[in-house]
């Protein structure tokens, strides 16, 4: 089902656990070793900015060799256009499939990446294009949701996955507008119940062992159905979205409206404190802000100034005054120390300092992998043109 | 999803069974850490106080009148210096870790409120006239005095940006500059020598053993300012030739660096600028030979097949032996 080896996908997700052990000194250093020797994984996934650099003379490959075939098919009609943007889309996932995966063992190279959104952009230009302007959207997104899901599931690609769910959210509403006169009723509704349901099957999903290598993209929908679960009844997107769509300008229930507003990202923040959730809990926060922005919009309570003096404020003490408090009472179910599970742009900061400072020759994870250079021959994108 | 992982090393014996319990123990304890959102929430209170505040001020000017409000801005930059002297660590020509959570914070606090001050007293009283050259030149040396002697590549990154305005402004004149009319030429000379000035440098600290650490931030600088001015010089000079020649020259010192330094960070920058100048120089030659548009779309497909082998073999090309 997955188009990348998922023993060594395996090898990954096992040396990535027992390195955070062994950061935290729960492994010797002996034992960690053993782990990495029997773990052996031969994807070639490079540095970041390596990949933001295939990624970009991919795109542009993919681009030029595109139109140079173009050119001697010459497609003149609509039709032309969409089955050679269709045969294209076939042609980029051939060469993903048997040159860039198998072969070349790529995982997340720029390369890979780059391939499948182009042949995902193809297929779908090929189908949408022949299409009449009067089509309505509910169409396009039915079009683009297998290919966004199959491309999700199949090559583990998160970009893929946030395409998806978005695409799936605006079927499910574009649905149910369609029903006539209850819709302005059933949207929030039917955006909280959706959203409510992708975030328990992505919570259950993540908890199963045989799914774990789509644990990636179950966190992604999980992230964003918190995200649009609090947006759904949020007062400002329902009053916003009743004067776009149906000309209202009050909304009827306001009052459930408005404490689903403040409640839900206070919900959120308990839920995720209590479960010691990091995504219940960013996303708590965030909700807050775009509570006080919403209340806001209506009601101006306060001149701006000292608004953003008293948020501020409190914003600070609080603050200060947890990290006080944390740091008192060390050893806690709460800490203030870094966690060894970074983000994205910590591991950016991280490469960066260890790729430039070169000082301290520290192996770092990604050279100890086996894939010097005389296996790698050529297995670019390069050669299969 | 750590169970069946502590699970399946448990049976093929590559953790003893005291460390599998250590393990269990650990992640049913382990603390939840906050830093992240504390650490936002701390800066979003500062930025937002900063903001409020500016706010008030400049609305109620008139009753509380420039100079408090400059001694006010004055007296938290003060504070924040003061703050950070006093809590200084040794000095060192090494790497020194910052003594307290907030340090680097409120150092770096102290540094933009004196250019706020500094700005401020200019906009309202002229101090500086016209001489807007010592203007810059004051805040450098300060920002670069603290950096070197705190040990604070921020601050670094701030004298940097002064030192590369200060520059800027000495080298065009003041007529030019008045008049809105921008000497290019001027400019992309100094950008060249600025570029270069700065690729230097961590050479000859790392010779002295100054500071070390401070390298990245210099090359970072440095290259991005140097094949800048020298694009800019090919494209907007119109001097292709020797700026292409200054272009390949720079990007092969990078591609040298990230060799020897493996560093894979300065090997796709270079390989992406060198990319741009070696493709604008094709296009504007071959403009007036009037080839068809499918010569461009060889070019860019072979070339970028190129780069893409170039670039996955980037282990071959970079010594990772070498120290």
């Amino acid at each position: 089902m997955i188009a990348y080896n998922s023993n060594w996908l395996d090898a990954l997700l096992t040396k990535d656990t027992a390195q955070k052990w062994h950061k935290k000194g729960l492994l010797s250093d002996e034992k960690w070793q053993a782990i990495e020797a029997a773990y052996t994984s031969n994807f070639y996934s490079p540095n970041i900015f390596v990949r933001i650099g295939l990624a970009i003379f991919t795109l542009i490959l993919l681009m030029a060799a595109g139109g140079l075939v173009a050119v001697f098919f010459e497609p003149n009609s609509e039709m032309g256009l969409s089955i050679f943007s269709l045969f294209w889309g076939v042609i980029c996932v051939l060469v993903l499939e048997l040159r860039v995966i198998q072969p070349g063992r790529h995982y997340g190279s720029g390369i890979d990446d780059m391939f499948l959104y182009v042949a995902i952009g193809a297929f779908l230009t090929g189908l949408c294009s022949p299409l009449d302007y009067t089509t309505p959207t509910l169409v396009y997104y039915c079009i683009a949701w297998p290919f966004l899901v199959a491309g999700s599931i199949r090559y583990i690609d998160r970009l893929l996955a946030v395409a998806a769910f978005v695409c799936s959210m605006g079927i499910v509403l574009l649905a149910v507008k369609e029903i006539p006169r209850l819709a302005l009723y059933l949207l929030p509704f039917a955006g909280m119940l959706f959203s409510a349901a992708v975030y328990i099957f992505s919570k259950q999903g993540q908890a199963r062992y045989g799914w774990r290598h789509w644990n990636g993209i179950l966190m992604v929908a999980e992230l964003l159905a918190l995200v649009t679960f609090y947006a759904s009844g949020n007062y400002w997107v329902v009053q916003q979205a009743g004067a776009d769509f149906f000309q209202l300008e009050t909304v009827p229930m306001a009052w459930f409206f408005w404490a689903f507003t403040f409640i839900v990202p206070f919900l959120y923040i308990f839920a995720g404190l209590r479960r010691k959730d990091r995504h219940l809990l960013d996303i708590g926060l965030g909700c807050v802000a775009a509570a006080v922005f919403s209340f806001r919009y209506y009601y101006h309570v306060l001149p701006l100034t000292w608004a953003t003096v008293i948020c501020g404020a409190v914003l600070f003490v609080t603050a200060y005054f947890s990290i006080r408090y944390l740091h008192q009472n060390e050893g806690g179910a709460y800490s203030y120390e870094e966690d060894s599970e970074t983000t994205l742009l910590q591991e950016i900061e991280q490469q960066l300092i260890e790729q430039t400072i070169v000082n301290q020759p520290g192996p770092t994870p990604e050279k100890t992998e086996s894939f010097g250079g005389g296996q790698f021959g050529g297995g670019g994108a390069g050669d299969s043109f | 999803m750590h169970e069946p992982i502590l699970r399946n090393l448990l049976q093929q014996e590559l953790i003893a069974p005291e460390d599998a319990e250590k393990i269990v123990l650990f992640e049913s304890k382990k603390p939840f850490s906050l830093h992240w959102e504390l650490k936002t929430l701390l800066y979003l209170g500062v930025l937002l106080l900063n903001i409020g505040l500016g706010f008030l001020i400049y609305e109620n000017i008139d009753t509380i009148g420039h100079a408090v409000i400059i001694a006010l801005i004055g007296a938290i930059s003060a504070a924040c210096f003061w703050y950070a002297l006093r809590h200084r660590q040794p000095f060192s020509m090494g790497e020194v870790k910052s003594p307290t959570h907030f340090y680097d914070y409120i150092l770096l606090l102290g540094c933009l409120t004196f250019l706020i001050m500094e700005g401020y007293l200019q906009y309202q009283y002229g101090i500086f006239g016209t001489r807007y050259g010592l203007a810059t030149f004051i805040p450098m040396v300060l920002f670069f005095a603290l950096a070197y002697w705190l040990d604070n590549r921020g601050v670094l990154s701030m004298g940097i940006t002064a030192l590369a305005a200060w520059l800027g402004i000495t080298v065009t004149p003041q007529d030019l500059l008045t008049h809105n009319d921008f000497n290019s030429a001027a400019i992309v000379h100094t950008g060249v020598f600025l570029g270069m000035l700065l690729t230097v440098v961590p050479f000859l600290s790392e010779r002295w053993g100054l500071k070390k650490h401070f390298s990245l931030t210099y090359l970072n600088f440095g290259v991005h300012i140097l094949m800048i001015s020298t694009l800019a010089g090919m494209m907007v000079l119109g001097l292709t030739l020797i700026y292409f020649l200054l272009l390949c020259l720079s990007v092969g010192f990078f591609l040298w660096y990230a060799r020897t330094r493996n560093s894979l960070y300065f090997l796709t920058v270079a390989v992406l600028y060198g990319y741009i100048g070696l493709t604008y120089m094709l296009i504007v030659h071959t403009d007036g030979l009037g080839f068809d548009y499918i010569f461009y779309l060889f070019y860019f497909m072979l070339s970028c097949a190129g780069v893409i082998v170039f670039l996955t073999n980037y282990k071959r090309f970079i010594k990772t032996d070498k120290p």
